[in-house]
């Protein structure tokens, strides 16, 4: 990943059960939060084409 | 509609609306402080107060209680609205400088200290609380006093009858001025107010009168507890009525009496866990931090009382000792009247000590007090070692005092080791392991239906009989039967289903209401036409996200012919109207926004059936359970967030392509293969459901291992009973018996089985459509204790077989010694046998039955007698059974002198070592499975390390496997004795006979697909299946490529993501659907 | 805009994590509203591709829960 210049911050796995919606709600909280602190992807997505 | 301008915007808001209701729907954020929803607005506290401007002039009004006109002009963001609330706050805050809310409020305004003088008060006499209660009908407290004096009370300022102490005045007032103390204290006349407990949560947490006993529940409705609610006192309230949006609270509704004519009767009443109230030394009802496991169960749950987090309850402080107890209203006739095993606490109390290290971390000391440690399940002992090797302590000792310690919440503990020494300990927390017991409800519905019940109050059923109660056409299950854990008590389940079936089996499809096809449009090559329904769910959805601008927005995606939105859209009259809608508009794509497809999305499938489209053109998005519902706080970002969802759901939909189930025809045979006890139960159970069984045994005779056994625990002749039940099936014209047979090969799978069958050198073909594996298991040969180097050193079953043959040696015996746990437990056996202990108590009660002079002796690690099993361990040691605990790494020595047979052991309570002299040793030699390599590669089903077949779950299914239609009984699934045989034989049957029962199968449509030209026949589908669905074609043109068996195949698309050539594709989730959901993702960055 | 709120692709396994989301809605649980959530058959249904895809795509995180 950090190869191809993407953030190993910026990809999650989890396993989480059906009936752990606590633990649902703090992974995506910590998820949201360490995507936030690396700002937006611009590494790696397809850049628009400036028009001059 | 009204039209109006806030803030500059046009809004609309209906007649007879106030200004703060449309603000809050269009996310406009006025502060409130005397407002609530459920009241009518009094404009109280003046803090929402808004700037209006009426054409001529401008006004200041309060926003909740100001209706909203046509063409007024609403500001709540300006700097004299602003200055008006901060000075509105400032004089609340010098009224009451200590309740937070306002000390909030005031950092929002900036305001450091007040002008005026602090008076120290922490009412704002918002007047909720005497709305509220007048609301409730009670009107029991008001506004007392006037001017300065003005104050919140009840009348004359003496607690009165006429407060119930409902909490609502509590629960309402914003700044804490009001508790449940308080209304205790001050205002009511009734003793012990207290939030009302939730059952689900053990009393640890407070529930309302309106609500859903627990997330899991079914029907997932709320109830109205009546005992609570205050309308059923004064005919108040009535607010769950005012906001339901479907009407569907029903005041007026009673009990009812519902006659029901019915066949046979299964009871499953369950158990009640043991209220040790009682117990005053263990100070449970007295000290918070002794707690029983079901409280702990909540404890430990990620959604229970401290979400997860391991606190004891007196001060919310992290513990750093736990002990548990076990036994408590168990195994104890001294304290309490249940003298039997609760046979599941010693491993719940295991599986809550490595959870809570799991939890709070490694540092966490968990220690367990015990009597004798009872692992006796499939992969038990197993969890036992590895607890031992994660530092769970075990101390054997029953601990007869618990005292708080003075001036702290810890809890000393004295009790007494092994050794007999005394020793001290402080722990933070004790967890009390409560046994089973029956609830006196059920004992008197047992009287009413005339169920004989046994000593400890289960139900008496016959070993050969397990799930019969002594009245003809009821069956029991679970608990009631006898304590038992979860997959003891799905198998019981599965059993007693199937009893209470075959007597109504002729009935079978009697009554089936068959549906009106509707034929299926064809819909292929045409371009998409999309239909959006986009679901407010009352305000459940349209109170966050805005319905109408996510409708609006889904017109404007490609193919998107109709859009619409629906206050319910699951409700059976909106169902109706989008079927004529997907008709008139010729629609032949659906997505409806609203809840979740894991509820939903089959209702929604029939709807397109209805329509005559393929239900597989449809898809759902969650804008519910996973938007509204989550961010109520984030109006706009909900919105957002619906509006990509929807236009995800949209692109993919469009490639969706209508999908075929095939159906397939199950053979109507069964094939059971072995022809011990769970065999022939299975066979028989299936042959009773009126279906053509065929049992396959190796051996020359039916019977198995029960063959060997001399009696019950009941004391029935097993040999009389077997004869019967082999009788039974030999006669029985469904039943072909195959003897001295052995399975050669099996082909095809769940429906159509093919299987080769060999005797006496003849081999012949059996299509069957289930399997029921029943291969049972032997005893060890042991290699120690000088077995085989003496006749009057044996096994269990040895000693058996003398009792049948009446052995008159026996008599003249005067010393006999059992040796347990031979071959069991130990580091290459890591498992409990889980029936010696018992049989050997039984045989030494016969010894002493034979000779009752003779001296017996029990060498034993644990006594595993489980359940009412246990009264026979009392009854040992009664008539004089000697029992001595030896450890594994101190075993018994066995020596042969001259002819004498001496037997060393350390006893256990005097430390010292002991010589015995025998005439007779029984060994009880461990239960070692048929490690049947063959079989399990026939139907592709796994074996564990110690060779018994592993089921499709360990709790939920355990009598059958996660192939498909192949079941499981019996020792080969895992040790046991007879009646759990014959339960497990009928439960591998009921389970069957769901499959047999419907005759044909449907496949499901989302499943994989393999295009064999792309396939480079590397195997790994074939190997990573965990269903064996994936095979290489034999012949034709694509032999040697993968193709996938659809009826095998669950879709889960491991084969699809493993495919190194991208040869296999997953209708309904394939690669251009979800890319086309991630590149509508793009569009919205 | 006030401040950048990033977008995360989340690919939910329909028996554990989407199950999971949906309870945290029953329970009206608060959590950010940055997830896009894709619902895939089974944790084991997700391939590198799709996460790769969707960053290429410009999301600016990929969470993959079985």
């Amino acid at each position: 990943m950090e190869h191809m210049g993407i953030e190993p911050d910026r990809i999650h796995y989890s396993w989480i059960s059906s009936a752990e919606s606590t633990k649902f709600v703090e992974v995506v909280k910590e998820v949201t939060e360490k995507v936030k602190a690396l700002g937006p992807n611009q590494h790696f997505a397809k850049h628009e084409a400036k028009v001059a | 509609m009204i039209t109006f301008k806030l803030n500059g915007k046009k809004v609309q808001g209906e007649e007879g609306q106030y200004i703060l209701q449309v603000a809050e729907k269009h996310g406009v954020d006025i502060p409130t402080l005397c407002h609530h929803k459920a009241l009518d607005p009094a404009g109280m506290c003046r803090i929402c107060t808004v700037e209006l401007f009426d054409g001529r002039r401008t006004r200041f009004v309060t926003a909740c209680n100001y209706p909203i006109w046509e063409g007024m002009e609403v500001k709540t963001d300006t700097d004299v609205v602003h200055e008006g609330r901060k000075l509105i706050v400032e004089m609340l805050y010098a009224r009451c400088p200590e309740v937070p809310l306002l000390k909030k409020l005031a950092k929002t305004y900036n305001i450091e200290s007040p002008r005026f003088k602090p008076e120290g008060d922490d009412c704002i006499l918002c007047g909720l609380c005497t709305r509220i209660c007048k609301k409730m009908g009670n009107s029991a407290i008001t506004l007392t006093g006037r001017g300065l004096e003005l104050n919140i009370d009840t009348p004359f300022n003496v607690q009165s009858d006429i407060c119930m102490a409902c909490g609502a005045c509590a629960s309402l007032c914003p700044t804490g001025h009001i508790t449940l103390d308080r209304v205790n204290n001050l205002f009511t006349r009734q003793k012990n107010v207290r939030t009302i407990p939730s059952e689900y949560e053990m009393g640890l947490k407070g529930r309302k009168p309106v609500y859903v006993p627990y997330a899991q529940a079914v029907p997932n409705t709320p109830a109205i507890d009546r005992d609570v609610c205050v309308h059923f006192k004064t005919g108040g309230c009535k607010v769950c009525a005012e906001f339901c949006g479907v009407d569907a609270i029903d005041y007026a509704m009673q009990d009812e009496i519902v006659e029901l004519e019915v066949g046979s009767i299964i009871l499953a009443p369950g158990f009640e866990p043991f209220d040790p109230s009682k117990f005053d030394a263990y100070n449970y009802a007295n000290h918070p931090n002794v707690i029983t496991s079901m409280e702990m169960e909540r404890v430990l749950s990620a959604s229970g009382p401290t979400e997860g987090h391991l606190v004891r309850l007196s001060d919310h402080k992290e513990p750093k000792k736990i002990a548990w107890f076990q036994c408590v209203g168990s195994r104890d006739l001294n304290r309490c009247d249940n003298s039997y095993c609760s046979s599941v606490c010693c491993m719940y109390a295991i599986k809550e000590a490595v959870i809570a290290k799991e939890h709070a971390g490694d540092d966490l000391e968990c220690t367990i007090f015990y009597m004798d440690m009872r692992t006796h399940g499939k992969d038990f002992e197993r969890f036992y070692n590895s607890a031992q090797e994660k530092g769970v302590r075990f101390v054997r000792s029953r601990v007869h005092t618990i005292d708080p310690v003075p001036g702290s919440d810890d809890l000393a503990v004295r009790y007494v080791t092994e050794s007999g020494e005394l020793q001290n300990e402080t722990f933070d927390q004790v967890v009390l392991s409560v046994g089973l017991q029956t609830n006196p409800e059920t004992v008197a519905l047992a009287e009413k239906l005339g169920i004989e019940l046994t000593e400890g109050n289960f139900c008496k059923t016959e070993i050969f009989e397990p799930v019969e109660t002594s009245q003809k056409g009821i069956y029991v299950c679970g608990a009631f039967q006898g304590p038992k854990d979860i997959p003891q008590s799905v198998i019981d389940a599965s059993a007693a289903a199937a009893s209470a079936g075959a007597a109504l089996s002729s009935a079978r499809n009697t009554r089936t209401l068959v549906p009106e096809v509707i034929p299926e449009t064809n819909v292929f090559g045409e371009r998409p036409r999309i239909g959006v329904f986009v679901c407010r769910c009352g305000i459940n959805i349209a109170g966050v996200v805005d319905v109408p601008a996510v409708r609006d927005y889904a017109a404007t995606l490609p193919y998107v012919e109709y859009f619409s939105d629906n206050l319910y859209s699951c409700a059976q009259d909106t169902q109706e109207t989008m079927t004529q809608i997907i008709k008139q508009k010729n629609l032949n794509r659906v997505v409806v926004a609203a809840c979740t497809p894991k509820t939903h999305e089959p209702l929604f499938q029939e709807t397109l059936i209805n329509a005559g489209l393929n239900k597989y053109l449809f898809e759902m998005c969650n804008i519910r359970n996973q938007d509204s519902w989550v961010h109520k706080n984030n109006p706009e970002l909900a919105t957002e967030k619906a509006k990509d969802l929807v236009r995800m759901a949209v692109s993919k939909v469009a490639l969706m392509q209508p999908l075929e189930e095939a159906e397939l025809q199950v053979n109507q045979t069964a094939m059971v293969i072995g022809g011990g006890i769970a065999g022939m139960s299975a066979a028989s159970t299936l042959a009773q459901q009126g279906y053509e069984t065929h049992i396959v045994e190796k051996s020359d005779a039916l019977g198995g291992q029960a063959l060997n056994l001399f009696k019950t625990i009941s004391g029935d002749d097993v040999q009389e009973k077997l004869s019967h039940l082999i009788a039974d099936i030999d006669q029985n014209e469904n039943i072909h018996i195959h003897l001295n047979t052995e399975l050669k090969n099996v082909e095809g799978f769940v429906g159509s089985f093919k299987a080769t069958l060999a005797a006496d050198g003849e081999e012949n073909e059996l299509e069957h459509g289930v399997a029921v594996v029943a291969t049972g298991a032997s005893a060890l040969k042991p290699e120690e204790y000088h077995y085989g180097d003496d006749p009057r050193i044996l096994t269990s079953l040895e000693l058996d077989r003398k009792f049948m043959d009446k052995d008159p040696s026996l008599k003249a015996m005067n010393s006999a010694v059992f040796i347990q746990c031979v071959g069991s437990r130990e580091p290459d056996r890591p498992y409990c046998s889980r029936v010696c202990c018992t049989h050997a108590i039984d045989n030494a009660l016969e010894l002493k039955k034979i000779n009752p002079e003779m001296s017996v002796y029990i060498l034993y690690r644990d006594i595993r007698t489980y359940g009412e099993r246990e009264y026979l361990y009392r009854e040992a040691r009664e008539h004089g059974i000697i029992f001595i605990r030896y450890s594994l790494e101190n075993k018994p020595v066995v020596n042969l002198d001259d002819g004498d047979i001496t037997i060393m052991v350390t006893d256990h309570v005097l430390g010292r070592p002991l010589e015995i002299v025998a005439d007779l040793v029984t060994l009880a030699s461990a239960v070692v499975p048929n490690k049947n390599e063959a079989l399990a590669r026939f139907f592709k089903v796994p074996l564990n390390d110690d060779g018994f077949f592993v089921e499709k779950h360990a709790k939920l299914g355990p009598s059958e496997f996660a192939t498909d239609g192949v079941f499981l009984c019996g020792l080969a699934h895992y040790p046991k004795p007879i009646d759990e045989s014959v339960v497990q034989g009928r439960a591998a049957a009921s389970r069957a006979v769901t499959l047999l029962a419907r005759e044909t199968i449907h496949t499901s449509g989302t499943i994989a697909e393999t295009v064999p030209i792309n396939c480079s026949s590397c195997e790994v589908c074939i190997s990573i299946c965990p269903y064996s669905a994936p095979s290489f074609i034999e012949e034709g043109p694509f032999a040697g490529k993968a193709q996938i068996n659809p009826v095998l195949c669950k879709g889960c698309g491991l084969c699809v993501a493993s495919c190194r050539s991208g040869a296999i594709k997953l209708k309904g989730f394939d690669n251009d659907q979800i890319f086309a959901q991630i590149f509508a993702m793009n569009e919205a960055v | 805009m006030s401040e950048w709120e990033p977008k995360i692709v989340s690919f939910l396994c329909n028996w554990c994590s989407y199950g999971a989301a949906d309870l945290a809605g029953v329970s009206r649980m608060e959590y950010p509203p940055n997830i896009r959530v894709i619902r895939i058959p089974c944790a084991g249904r997700m391939s590198p591709k799709f996460a790769l895809a969707a960053l290429r795509e410009g999301a600016d995180g990929v969470w993959v829960s079985g």
